[in-house]
């Protein structure tokens, strides 16, 4: 018995279903279909293949798998898929929804307790949208002498940044938003907007613990900027390109971690400080400063600031992997599309389903490098998560002290190793690769 | 395309820009200062340059910016700025804009700028960086040494030892 709701009956909620399901056919029926109809009427459908379109013959064409094949593949080159869905937002918010179940979980089993359990029948499968609904439908609540429109631009330019970011990541071959020469450079160039964003939400929320936690927020990610950009460097300079997917395509023997180890390393704790996770989370330290910048936000703004975190979240474990552990490089895997199922169909007893003749909606290269992707950056958001429940939070002074003094110095360790690599021939033209 | 672009391109780095002059909120105004930046970088993307103009962007709006703004936070404004504000200053302010512009204007026509091709391809960034190696080396160790100099000066200032903390981690 649900204490929440106590007056529910399961037998109530059914009928209401009903009744919207019988008022939706009831004006569709009497409304919709002659409105459709009408609107046929005044205009002049197209001859396709000799015969003219009607509304039975469009209907008979989408049930078609043979037509409609073609069509989902030419959605699947545009843009707009690209964007929303595949390499771009889409999928980096499902591996963002994934990671946030995940992390919390993952939490609970690293310090003995059991985490979300009850929603959901296994193992608290839905909380996520449990929360997800809870934040949609909170009131939004603006302080009084805040600065408004900074305080409602700030989430969403917040996830448009991560999104952005996301935009940069190769997937697959071929399988990325933005396939721009200087990738790199515009990765830089949209991580140096995130402490903006976060120093102006904090300002305009007229708040002291926004503002606290704005403030260590902007020294933490300007401080660490600079360790990050110089411990890619060194990839940069045994690749000879700044375009990610060249990058990516260029460790097809081996990763570069091998041979840059220290840069990786640099580069991960850099993350964590940019992501603001454990044990770098000064900006929203939870016992110090109630929730750091994100104190004032409440309902769907805090929810579109967490949405944009994970994003983030992604983006950076993606640009581990692209960098230092390969990409979508692996042996191959997945097993080739099975050539009866365009020649054939499937056959099931009586029934012939089939066959389909553009099936292979994706290459077995494309699975193949996605899936590989996908397992390594599942790792490494993994040990992005694991030192939550290990660490404590360090002091203001000494995160400065690493980042200014042992992270430089030791991104320029890096920078001349990779040097005498590519000098001493190990490298480079002539060399392994 | 590149027209409008470039309009549209113009418009915000000098909107922006009288923005930033004239807002009487210095947040807002350092936001302006960083349209304009923006814009500029915009600039580079349009002239095919996309290396300068990431630059652009990483360095200008996603470090100088920031710098701007932070100090803009940390400061009463009441403290630091009287207003003063009357009619003649206002114009001579406008006046002496405009003669600046209109003879910056008549130098920049008389440049020869019309006579310039565009049909040139874009200069690769991988050329500036084989030029910067072989002609400009010394400008290029210059360069070098001065910001190690800064960066090591850096890392002294994050060193030292301040008297007042003794609890500073080592």
């Amino acid at each position: 018995m649900s204490v929440i709701a106590p007056n529910f009956k399961l037998s109530e909620f059914i009928k209401s279903l009903l009744d919207n399901v019988f008022w939706i056919i009831f004006i569709v029926v009497l409304i919709g279909l002659p409105a459709i109809m009408m609107v046929l009427f005044v205009i002049e459908m197209p001859v396709i293949d000799g015969e003219l379109l009607t509304p039975f013959l469009a209907l008979t064409w989408i049930a078609d798998p043979s037509r409609i094949l073609p069509i989902v593949k030419a959605f699947m080159a545009t843009d707009i898929f690209r964007v929303m869905a595949f390499p771009g937002f889409g999928f980096a918010a499902l591996i963002a929804a994934g990671t946030i179940f995940i992390e919390r979980k993952m939490l609970a089993k690293l310090q003995l307790r059991v985490g979300p359990f009850y929603c959901g029948k296994l193992e608290g499968i839905l909380q996520l949208m449990g929360d997800g609904l809870k934040l949609i439908s909170k009131e939004i609540i603006i302080p009084a002498k805040a600065d408004k429109p900074i305080f409602w631009a700030a989430p969403v330019l917040f996830v448009a940044t991560a999104a952005a970011f996301v935009a940069f990541i190769p997937v697959a071959p071929g399988w990325v938003v933005a396939d721009v020469e200087m990738g790199l450079l515009g990765v830089f160039a949209v991580i140096g907007f995130f402490p903006i964003i976060t120093i102006l939400s904090a300002w305009s929320a007229n708040s002291k613990f926004p503002f606290i936690g704005g403030i260590r927020a902007l020294f933490q990610m300007v401080s660490f900027e600079i360790p990050l950009i110089l411990s890619l460097l060194g990839v940069v300079m045994l690749t000879g390109s700044l375009n990610l997917s060249e990058i990516a395509a260029s460790q097809s023997s081996f990763p570069w971690i091998v041979f840059l180890p220290v840069g990786a390393i640099v580069f991960f704790i850099t993350m964590l400080a940019e992501l603001e996770r454990i044990p770098f989370d000064l900006p929203e330290a939870e016992s110090e400063i109630v929730a750091g910048w994100l104190t004032e936000l409440s309902g769907m703004m805090y929810g579109l600031v967490q949405l944009g975190t994970y994003l983030k979240l992604y983006a950076f474990a993606g640009l581990f992997v692209v960098l230092f552990l390969g990409g979508w490089n692996g042996p191959m895997i997945v097993p080739p599309f099975p050539a009866e199922l365009l020649e054939k169909g499937i056959e099931m007893g009586p029934i012939v389903a089939g066959p389909f003749p553009g099936l292979p909606l994706f290459t077995q290269e494309m699975l193949n490098g996605t899936l590989w992707f996908v397992l390594k950056t599942v790792g490494v958001i993994f040990f992005i998560l694991l030192p939550r429940g290990v660490f404590p939070r360090i002091r203001v002074d000494m995160l400065l002290n690493l980042g200014w003094t042992k992270l430089i110095g030791l991104a320029f360790i890096n920078i001349f190793i990779a040097l005498g690599l590519l000098y001493a021939g190990v490298l480079g033209p002539g060399g392994l690769q | 395309m590149a027209d409008a672009a470039f309009l549209a391109l113009a418009v915000i780095t000098i909107g922006s820009a009288i923005a930033a002059l004239e807002l009487r909120s210095l947040i807002y105004g350092s936001i302006a200062l960083m349209g304009t930046l923006g814009g500029i970088a915009g600039f580079f993307f349009l002239l095919d340059a996309p290396f300068v103009a990431l630059f652009q962007l990483a360095v200008y709006v996603g470090s100088i910016a920031v710098l701007i703004l932070f100090t803009v936070m940390l400061v009463k404004r009441e403290l630091i700025f009287k207003k003063i504000e009357d009619k003649r200053r206002k114009f001579a302010g406008i006046g002496l804009m405009l003669v600046v512009m209109v003879s910056l204007g008549a130098v920049f026509l008389d440049s020869g700028i019309k006579t310039i091709t565009t049909d040139e391809p874009a200069t690769d960034f991988r050329d500036i960086g084989t030029d910067f190696v072989t002609y400009y080396w010394p400008a290029l160790i210059l360069m070098g040494l001065l910001l190690a100099g800064s960066v090591t000066g850096a890392l002294v200032l994050a060193k030292r030892e301040d008297v007042e903390n003794d609890q500073r981690a080592s």
